[in-house]
């Protein structure tokens, strides 16, 4: 039986038990994340700016807006508890939020939009996806 | 001394109210104003969020992120899940405009491919 990663106590608090590697995987995505949404030339940006309304020409920027700070304030609360030993509620769906931005982001920027692209993918992206993968299923277990 | 008859005119209350107009503003002519107020119901079509599938995301993960911005039952959630699964997209909720985009960007910040659409 795989271990569990992450663990709601009964006080509500979630336990991440996670070691050096995997806490480095998730820094290193929530890191990428909070660049991308700042950096117009960053290949993850185009993923995290998709239309709202394709029906307009161009966005509401006050949504487009209120999307960024939200995926900017998720990131960062991400980042700032990664080495937490314990997650509430809120930082737990910002962890949550960020790894899925970051898997999506990983796989459109190597083109895998489909399942026949992600089945032919390159054996370090697959990795990546996986990794990204086993988080998101243990954190949804517990959210 | 000769007694004149000037005939007065009896002025009725409305007379006089006009004619105190008049002296007031010093208006030759009163102008009558008419107010016509129509209302027009109109019947709005809805507004849907639509999300999308894409070939990465966990299954889990999409039911916990419908339940959580929604507020939907797990096997609503679910439903909803193997829709998008497979048929492509979905449309997860349907309403006034503002509200449709609103849960658009929420959806979207959780990491889903999210669009909005006027339902046909």
């Amino acid at each position: 039986m795989a271990p569990r990663i992450f663990i709601r106590r009964r006080d509500g608090r979630i336990e991440v038990r996670l070691n050096d590697a995997g806490r480095t995987v998730v820094r290193d995505a929530v890191r990428r994340v909070v660049a991308a949404e700042n950096d117009v030339n960053d290949e993850w940006h185009a993923t995290l700016n998709g239309p709202i309304d394709p029906s307009r020409d161009q966005d509401d920027p006050l949504l487009t807006l209120a999307r960024q700070h939200d995926v900017s304030s998720n990131a960062e609360l991400a980042l700032m508890t990664v080495d937490e030993p314990f997650l509430n509620d809120g930082e737990a769906w910002a962890w949550l939020s960020t790894l899925q931005v970051a898997l999506r982001a990983t796989a459109y920027s190597h083109g895998l939009v489909n399942h026949e692209r992600v089945g032919a993918a390159d054996a370090g992206v697959r990795g990546e996806i996986e990794m990204l993968q086993l988080l998101l299923f243990a954190i949804a277990d517990v959210v | 001394m000769t007694h004149a008859f000037i005939p007065v005119p009896i002025l009725g209350h409305w007379n006089m109210v006009k004619l105190s107009r008049r002296l007031a503003t010093g208006a030759d002519v009163e102008v009558e104003e008419v107010v016509t107020t129509r209302t027009t119901t109109e019947t709005k079509r809805p507004w849907n969020v639509v999300v999308w599938d894409d070939p990465v995301t966990p299954m889990s993960v999409v039911v916990v992120i419908f339940k959580k911005i929604f507020g939907y039952s797990n096997n609503k959630s679910t439903h909803l899940m193997l829709t998008v699964h497979h048929e492509g997209r979905a449309v997860v909720w349907s309403g006034e405009r503002e509200r449709a985009e609103g849960y658009c960007v929420k959806v979207q910040v959780a990491g889903l491919q999210c669009t909005v659409e006027e339902a046909a």
